[in-house]
């Protein structure tokens, strides 16, 4: 038994340990003086701050870094708005074409985006957004997960508050936006981070519907950043880095959220 | 289907309760509140779905208006060595990045549920894999593969010799899996963990007062417990795979010599370089089906021991 303990230890140290080993590569060679040594195993000096500022001094960078905030909170926050609604309306009025809207949503959650990008993209031609943010942002603007999410979650609202809220007079909307909302909180918080960290890793979209380089987000930008820094494999890693650290710092504040987020459909039925 | 029969099952409960007078104003809101959702899944769901259907069957290039002809974009596909190609490539790629992530996700999971403060701490670190961006997980693996890079040097460790792991047409394939199984085993490590985590603990007493060993826990409670948390993650790992674009494209371009080409690349390529929008339209539609009968298989499968 005892014996078995220190077993699983030491598996578990060394799986974790070979799962962080790529981050870890990552880190050094982000932080290397110059592509030498791309080995990634023994830090030569820690000049992750003056690469960072080269990137950010001269570089594209800041740029998209810009256009995948701007992508991923704008979305986010439509998602969340939208997907309130509608699930919340979903799981608690009746209202004519209700069910019609829900095999519909449900339907969706099975197509893949590879059998909608070509449709998509010539209705966004024909609307004359090529190029443009709304182009970008309004296709991924409201997911079938966020709308399911949420009606899953406002089933579990007591119905009797609602009633409650009713009796005293308060209008459908003032029910939604003052008991619903507030209840919703979770679900909405972990369909934000969920969206998020999707739209900031999206390259497929923006790669077939931006051509400009003004307007390309993080994924697009580090595909292309090689021939821009003139091939400097540490470069290149910093700036992967920098992508990596805001769906980090979500992450960790948010980790809770993030877990609920990850395991939805796994753990409910 | 549950979820379905459950809302068909609930009762309309305030409307009942407070009259028909009642109903008519949460209609309206009913309404309000779904139309914009309802506008923009009609829009750039349900028009597009049928639009693909439509655009499968013609001959439509970008320029110029699409031609109706009927089953010739299906018929060409099997005589396309690129399409078999494609095919092929995503269906080893897919099957040598599930199998391998599960079971390694399941043998990580399985210690790393139990309590324990080293537990809590690795589970955190377990995270940072999972939620790295696979664009830049890509851009460092293309490090981690260069010539003189992680993978090489690991190797030399072991005194195996350098290889070029994206430009050799025998060994991209399985560079692109290695990296796929370790970005994806951090998510599934997360899934299965917290699935285990909810698992009945008196189970487990009972199971170790009967002197059960670790193996047969393992086969005989576990994993039929586990079996919904381990159905989702074989569906969404299976999906994820049959569609997966941003590995080939960053890490190898779907070369070398077509070696990397997984089917959503070979779609994408057609439809965006080439403008074969017609033809690629139909290979999506391919590609969905399969998806569809693939997902239905895994749930027969796993639902079969089920009540």
């Amino acid at each position: 038994m005892r014996a078995g303990t220190v077993l699983r230890t030491v598996w578990l140290i060394v799986a974790v340990g070979f799962m962080l080993l790529p981050v870890y590569a990552m880190l050094v060679v982000a932080s290397a003086p110059d592509d030498t040594d791309l080995r990634g195993l023994v830090f030569n000096g820690f000049h992750l701050p003056d690469n960072i500022r080269l990137l950010f001094g001269e570089g594209n960078l800041p740029t998209y870094l810009r256009n995948s905030l701007i992508l991923c909170v704008g979305t986010g926050v439509l998602d969340v708005i939208f997907s309130a609604a509608a699930g919340y309306a979903m799981a608690q009025l009746s209202f004519p074409g209700r069910r019609v809207l829900f095999a519909l949503v449900v339907g969706t959650l099975a197509l893949t985006p590879m059998v909608l990008v070509i449709p998509v993209f010539l209705i966004v031609k024909e609307l004359g957004w090529v190029n443009t943010f709304q182009g970008m942002m309004v296709p991924g603007m409201i997911s079938a997960f966020g709308v399911f999410l949420v009606r899953q979650f406002a089933l579990g609202i007591p119905k009797e508050l609602l009633l409650a809220a009713r009796v005293d007079g308060a209008g459908e909307f003032r029910i939604f936006a003052r008991v619903a909302v507030p209840l919703l909180k979770p679900a909405l918080i972990t369909l934000f981070l969920v969206h998020f960290l999707a739209q900031w890793d999206n390259l497929l979209w923006p790669l077939i519907v931006a051509n400009e380089q003004e307007l390309w987000p993080l994924p697009v930008g580090l595909a292309n950043f090689q021939s821009e820094v003139g091939f400097t494999y540490h470069l290149t890693t910093t700036a992967a880095l920098v992508t990596a650290v805001p769906p980090f710092i979500l992450m960790v504040a948010l980790q809770r959220y993030y877990v609920a987020g990850l395991t939805f459909g796994g753990l409910k039925r | 289907m549950s979820v379905l029969d459950r809302v068909r099952a609930r009762p309309h409960g305030p409307v009942s309760v407070l009259g028909r007078g009642r109903a008519r104003p949460q209609a309206a809101a009913g309404v309000a509140l779904t139309l914009p959702v309802a506008v923009f899944f009609v829009v750039f769901w349900l028009v597009p779905f049928l639009a693909a259907i439509y655009l499968s069957f013609t001959d439509y290039e970008m320029a110029g208006t699409p031609n109706w002809i009927g089953l010739a974009n299906y018929e060409r596909m099997f005589a396309d060595p690129g399409f078999l190609n494609s095919a092929w490539i995503t269906v080893v790629y897919t099957v040598c990045t599930v199998v391998p992530t599960i079971v390694l996700a399941l043998l990580v999971a399985v210690p790393l549920s139990k309590p324990g403060r080293l537990n809590r701490g690795l589970r955190a670190l377990v995270m940072i894999p999972a939620v790295m961006p696979l664009a830049a997980t890509s851009m460092v693996w293309v490090i981690i593969y260069s010539d003189r890079g992680l993978a090489n040097t690991l190797l030399g460790l072991v005194g195996i010799g350098p290889q070029s792991w994206l430009t050799s047409s025998d060994l991209a394939i399985w560079a692109l899996v290695v990296m796929v199984v370790w970005k994806s085993m951090g998510l599934f490590v997360i899934i299965l963990t917290a699935g285990l985590q909810a698992l009945p603990g008196e189970v487990y007493e009972a199971a170790a007062i009967d002197g059960s060993g670790a193996v047969t826990t393992f086969t005989r409670i576990t994993l039929p417990l586990l079996r919904r948390t381990l159905l989702f993650v074989l569906v969404i790992s299976v999906a994820g795979s049959m569609q997966a674009f941003v590995p080939a494209f960053l890490l190898t371009g779907g070369g070398p010599a077509d070696a990397t080409q997984v089917l959503p690349y070979y779609i994408w390529a057609n439809a965006f370089p080439y403008e074969h929008m017609g033809y690629a339209a139909a290979m999506g539609m391919v590609l969905l089906v399969a998806m569809v009968i693939v997902s239905a298989l895994q749930f027969g499968f796993l639902k079969g021991g089920d009540e």
